[in-house]
């Protein structure tokens, strides 16, 4: 038995040991957004809150705090919802081509997103709409919709269909099935992709910086930033964009959680 | 019957509309943008495929695509060696809070390209993490500057980036592999070496590929990882498709060198999938679901 055992141990030192190298970055940004000095490098100098106390003073930060919430929002919305509709007609309709329309959803997933964002860039200057607000959220909904149909998906094919049917056969129709039955059991999943959305729409930056103009979100202000100085308050922002995304997650998985029992 | 495709129709057909008219038309128009030429700052739509030719005959645009494809391949095979276990331990081993496990390892996902891409490099950077460990335990005397701006910092930083996807993609497969053929295998006498290359390879080959996939054509598409961490070998092919669409204003032939690599993707991803969905435990694994 010595030999299970020794390959048991060498598995789960492997799976530490990828679990430790996610997680370095993000420890050693926090390590230093505490470090009493302005120089991001060994060794510490001591533990202070400054750079906390600076970032959250910094009304530029705050104005493109203030945007970001703008723009995740609606795109959030935008994208649960016709996740949740991709969803439905994939698991619970009969489709003439489903693998077209599965295709058609990861399309955004799949193209680079600097190419869709050029093509993108293309139609706008040539139908003339300026970039701002709506040109964001829609950008940002396209590449978002795979996460969120995926997430509502795994929801939806934990369902037993027979609830639905059932439903039908005591004389329910359609309207009666969805708010009645389906509603209230993917409610949960609809939550946690909402969640998801608001997280990876806050966080992108490759499609918004092309499509945004003039209206700049957190991720594109903090972008010129990081490029050339490693500074301590980026770390602290950083620390806290990653606590609040944390939250965030943290909570749509509650609830999705919640909901499976 | 006819009710539920009248309702999948009336449910997909607006989801529908909106990726055509926000990701198909814009792909169809750089695709006609591809044969336009620039003349000094207007677009002159003048059909040819001089774009083409130009692409074709460049070495340096054939390299950084052929660059592109090599480094989509070398992480693609990475993370199947790093990730392979990982996903056989949480699918087969982790008895309860499977699913924090999987959270676990997508969270740093959530935390945004660039906040990764800053935290290696205060990692790997001279005065970073890496390179004091190594001085201090005495092991190198001045810091190791290739650790940072070099090509080896951009793989380790996308294979750090898109592990999760090719995990995600394993774990789905090793769900639903299932355990009393290992068990039948193994009172029939095999070896354990012939379990997993005659068993449990194929059988999770469909999220092997899946996964490399995923990885694959988002390393493809990363720029800013090889810009920002890469130093002078930071040139990628999308920075490139960027620069023409930024400073060096050609948008024709940036979107005859995007067109050219969607295609190849394009052509890549069709074949991988194909393969899968043809070989005999492609379609013992789907048509078993």
């Amino acid at each position: 038995m010595t030999r299970p055992c020794l390959a048991r141990r060498m598995l789960w030192s492997w799976v530490g040991l990828v679990y430790a190298f996610m997680y370095l970055p993000v420890a050693v940004i926090a390590l230093f957004s505490f470090n009493a000095s302005k120089i991001v490098a060994f060794p510490l100098q001591g533990f202070t809150l400054d750079w906390y106390v600076k970032v959250l003073g910094d009304g530029r930060i705050l104005g493109g705090l203030g945007v970001t919430f703008l723009v995740a929002i609606p795109t959030a919305i935008a994208a649960t919802v016709l996740g949740a509709m991709a969803a439905l007609a994939l698991t619970r309709s009969k489709l003439k081509h489903p693998i077209a329309f599965a295709a058609l959803l990861f399309l955004p997933f799949l193209v680079p997103k600097v190419i869709l964002a050029v093509a993108q860039l293309i139609v706008l200057s040539e139908v003339g709409i300026g970039r701002g607000l709506t040109t964001i959220v829609i950008g940002q909904t396209l590449i978002i919709l795979p996460f969120t149909t995926l997430v509502v998906a795994s929801v939806l094919v934990r369902l037993d269909p027979r609830l639905e049917e059932a439903a039908a056969d005591l004389g329910a129709d359609g309207g009666q099935i969805f708010r009645r039955i389906l509603f209230p059991l993917m409610k949960n999943g609809l939550t946690a992709a909402f969640f998801v959305a608001f997280v990876l729409s806050s966080s992108e930056y490759v499609v918004t910086s092309f499509v945004s103009g003039r209206t700049q979100p957190l991720s594109i202000l903090v972008a010129s930033d990081f490029r050339f100085d490693l500074s301590p308050s980026l770390d602290a922002l950083a620390v806290l964009m990653v606590v609040a995304n944390l939250a965030i997650v943290a909570v749509g998985e509650l609830v999705r959680l919640a909901g499976r029992r | 019957m006819a009710a539920t495709a009248d309702r999948g129709f009336r449910l997909a057909a607006p989801v529908a509309t909106v990726l055509i008219v926000g990701c198909v038309l814009p792909l169809a128009v750089l695709f006609v943008y591809s044969f336009f030429r620039v003349d000094f700052v207007a677009i002159v739509h003048d059909p040819s495929f001089k774009n083409y030719v130009r692409v074709a005959n460049s070495p340096t645009y054939r390299g950084l695509i052929g660059q592109a494809i090599l480094s989509g391949g070398i992480v693609a095979a990475v993370t199947a060696v790093i990730g392979y276990p990982v996903a056989w331990a949480i699918a087969k081993r982790v008895v309860f809070a499977k699913s924090a496990c999987l959270t676990l390892l997508l969270i740093p996902l959530y935390t945004g390209d660039l906040v990764r891409i800053f935290a290696w490099r205060v990692v790997l950077g001279a005065e970073g993490v890496v390179n004091s460990f190594l001085m201090w335990t005495g092991l190198v005397r001045e810091p190791i500057r290739a650790l940072l701006f070099s090509p080896f910092a951009t793989h380790v930083v996308l294979t750090y980036d898109y592990l999760p996807f090719m995990v995600m993609g394993l774990w789905l497969a090793f769900e639903s592999l299932d355990d009393r053929l290992l068990e039948a295998a193994r009172d029939l006498g095999a070896r354990e070496t012939a379990i997993f290359l005659r068993i449990v390879l194929p059988l999770t080959s469909p999220g092997l590929v899946a996964g490399a996939l995923m990885v694959f054509v988002l390393v493809v598409g990363d720029h800013l990882t090889p810009q920002l961490v890469g130093g002078s070998s930071g040139i990628t092919v999308i920075s490139a498709i960027n620069d023409l669409f930024g400073t060096a204003f050609d948008w024709p032939l940036g979107s005859a060198i995007a067109s050219s690599l969607l295609l190849i993707l394009g052509l890549m991803v069709t074949v991988a999938a194909l393969a899968v969905a043809r070989s005999t435990w492609g379609r013992a694994v789907l048509g078993g679901e």
